[in-house]
């Protein structure tokens, strides 16, 4: 009955269709990853101006080879985050992943391919632990993921007690898979450039366009709410911590591929710079509001602005005084505009 | 051929010493109207909750239909036609309001693809749309609009046309004129008739006695986790149903006057 009188009113209702998409166009110009989007545009106007070679190839193609190892990282931290949910052992488990996996191939002869298997399930369980901890005993992810990292991070250097691998120097499928590289005229760019390219698509499509993600934006709005509907809130979430920990673990070996060595310290401070490029982007600390489009602007700028300020001629020990302060002023330009619109 | 809908029998529910509900047995029936009445921290609300899987009960039946039922989820409450409208506001503030109509429940295309399916977005829209417009106990709303633009009053429509969209079998509604104008608390009291003329069954928690004699069938009392009276609206007064809840003898004290 009710279906009936639905589909006799779909008629009359195109009429204010028009209205209603010009009015998602106008916040659309208002919106967080927008205003991230101009920003990112003046920084690479005024880092090209103030340095010639900030776009030249050789840069362009060195800031490309960097971004994707963050950048993939990231995605997974925007569903989270979206969720409600962040995680701060991405960094211990972007080194002792590779790490495990060139322990296993080089002191225990273990074929590269079981080896990554081995490395993925390590992942997995990670992830998993700090999923089932966060959702189903009540601990905050922040306390969850805060003491993961300590315990990752310290298996990675217990492990290799505390020296780097010895380099890795066989190519091969998963190399190339991985970190291999090609160029494009004088460009040089590597298959992770890829990788971050369909996760990306794949993360919009999820976020943006499918059931899941219309689940992990009200689970982060409105947990009781989503619960209350029927939407497997916890599930959702243990899942989102596992795919973070995948893509952290990914990325790792990504970058071990590529520089030929695995080191248990490698990715110190990457959670956080991970978290700065998601809310840089837009993406709402307190989950329910997510933006891939967002946060690939976001990684993009903070690449930018560690490569820019380097080429300016900025002292390396004040790099962080810069990133800092970029940060804040998005942060405050984001909450500005929220504000505005609230209003209106 | 009035079919009961739904029994309940010794439901018991504890937090920690708080025993919230102490045996509280009802039955619903085909196209009835339950009020459930009774004061703050009676268990009305933990008695819907439970009856809508939010939360396990400790003790007792649940027959959907003179079938022994066991709600472990409010997934299986919906999938059993339980479509509650909770008193501490079920919308997700972020999401639009054709996306939070149909939270748990979406349109989509290719569905094999499971969690990953597509949403029909021209369907969440057109639908959405024209809900509102058929509910009508609100003004014109934009479906796209964030919940998070909506006043109280509207956001407590949606979550009622939310209800009525999946026409369920049984329809909850914990205080739901709370925080209405007057308009939208006509449109809700107009939508419980509706729903009890389409034969659904409607428990009704309120603490307006006024429209209780207005649209319920019967009234149920709790006090203090327990169901203490029930009642025909037909063979009843507004003043015994007031010393009930209370557990004073109002009408006494008024002869005496
Ligand atoms: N999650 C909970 N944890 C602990 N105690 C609870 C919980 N939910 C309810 N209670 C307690 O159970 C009792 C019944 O609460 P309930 O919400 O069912 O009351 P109510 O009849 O809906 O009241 P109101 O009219 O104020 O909405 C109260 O004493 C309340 O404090
Ligand atoms: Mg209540």
């Amino acid at each position: 009955m009710v279906q009936q009188v639905m589909v006799q009113q779909v008629g009359a209702v195109i009429s204010e269709d028009g209205a209603g998409r010009a009015k998602g166009r106008s916040s659309l110009m208002r919106s967080p990853q927008f205003s991230s989007f101009v920003i990112l545009i003046v920084l690479l106007v005024v880092f090209a101006v103030a340095d010639g070679n900030f776009l030249s190839p050789l840069n362009i193609s060195n800031m490309m080879a960097f971004l994707p190892e963050l950048g993939i990282i990231a995605l997974g931290m925007t569903l989270l985050l979206t969720a409600g949910e962040f995680d701060l052992s991405v960094g211990a488990v972007f080194a002792l992943a590779p790490v495990v996996v060139m322990l296993l191939v080089q002191n225990a002869g273990i074929d590269i391919g079981v080896a990554l298997f081995a490395g993925l399930l390590l992942c997995i369980a990670i992830g998993a632990i700090n999923g089932v901890i966060v959702t189903k005993i009540g601990i905050s992810s922040f306390l969850v993921t805060l003491s993961m990292l300590l315990i990752v991070r310290g298996a990675a250097l217990y492990i290799t007690q505390g020296f780097p691998l010895k380099s890795w120097d066989q190519p091969g499928f998963f190399v190339t898979l991985l970190a291999g590289s090609f160029n494009i005229g004088a460009f040089r760019f590597y298959t992770s450039l890829w990788w971050f390219i369909g996760l990306s698509l794949l993360a919009v499509y999820v976020l943006h366009y499918a059931k899941l993600g219309n689940w992990i934006s009200a689970i982060g709005s409105n947990r009781n709410a989503a619960v209350a509907r029927g939407v497997p809130a916890d599930a959702v979430k243990i899942w989102l911590f596992v795919l973070t920990s995948v893509l952290a673990g990914l990325a790792g070996m990504i970058s071990a591929f590529r520089i030929s060595a695995a080191s248990p310290v490698a990715g110190t401070g990457y959670e956080l710079e991970v978290i700065a490029m998601v809310v840089v982007g837009g993406t709402a600390l307190t989950g329910g509001r997510g933006t891939i489009l967002g946060t690939i602007v976001g990684a993009l700028m903070l690449r930018a602005i560690r490569n820019g300020i380097v080429l300016v001629g900025v002292p390396g020990l004040a790099y962080n005084i810069f990133v800092g302060v970029i940060i804040l002023a998005m942060l405050i330009l984001h909450a500005l505009l929220q504000k505005n619109a609230a209003r209106s | 051929m009035m079919q009961e809908v739904l029994r309940l029998e010794n439901l018991q529910k504890s937090f920690g010493s708080v025993r919230a509900l102490k045996n509280a047995s009802l039955t619903l029936k085909e196209g009835e109207v339950v009020a459930l009445l009774g004061d703050n921290g009676a268990g009305k609300s933990t008695l819907i909750k439970a009856i809508s899987g939010v939360f396990p009960i400790d003790r007792g039946d649940i027959y959907v239909r003179g079938k022994k039922v066991s709600i472990r989820s409010t997934r299986e409450a919906m999938d059993l036609g339980i479509e509650t409208i909770h008193q501490d506001t079920s919308l997700a503030p972020d999401l639009s309001i054709a996306r939070n109509l149909f939270l748990g429940r979406e349109p989509v295309n290719l569905k094999w693809l499971g969690v990953f399916a597509p949403l029909d977005l021209a369907k969440l829209r057109d639908a959405a749309s024209a809900l509102l417009k058929r509910v009508g106990i609100s003004k014109k709303l934009d479906a796209n609009a964030l919940v998070s633009t909506l006043s109280g009053g509207e956001r407590q429509s949606i979550a009622i046309s939310r209800a009525m969209q999946f026409a369920a079998k049984v329809i909850i509604l914990d205080e739901p004129t709370n925080n209405l104008g007057v308009e939208e608390t006509h449109g809700v009291l107009r939508f419980v008739k509706e729903m009890r003329a389409a034969g659904h069954s409607v428990l009704l928690i309120t603490h307006n006695i006024h429209h209780v004699f207005e649209v319920a069938d019967r009234i149920i009392i709790m006090r203090r986790g327990e169901i203490v009276a029930e009642q025909t609206v037909a063979d009843t007064d507004l003043l015994t149903v007031e010393s009930l809840i209370t557990g004073a003898d109002l009408s006494a004290l008024m002869k005496r006057a």
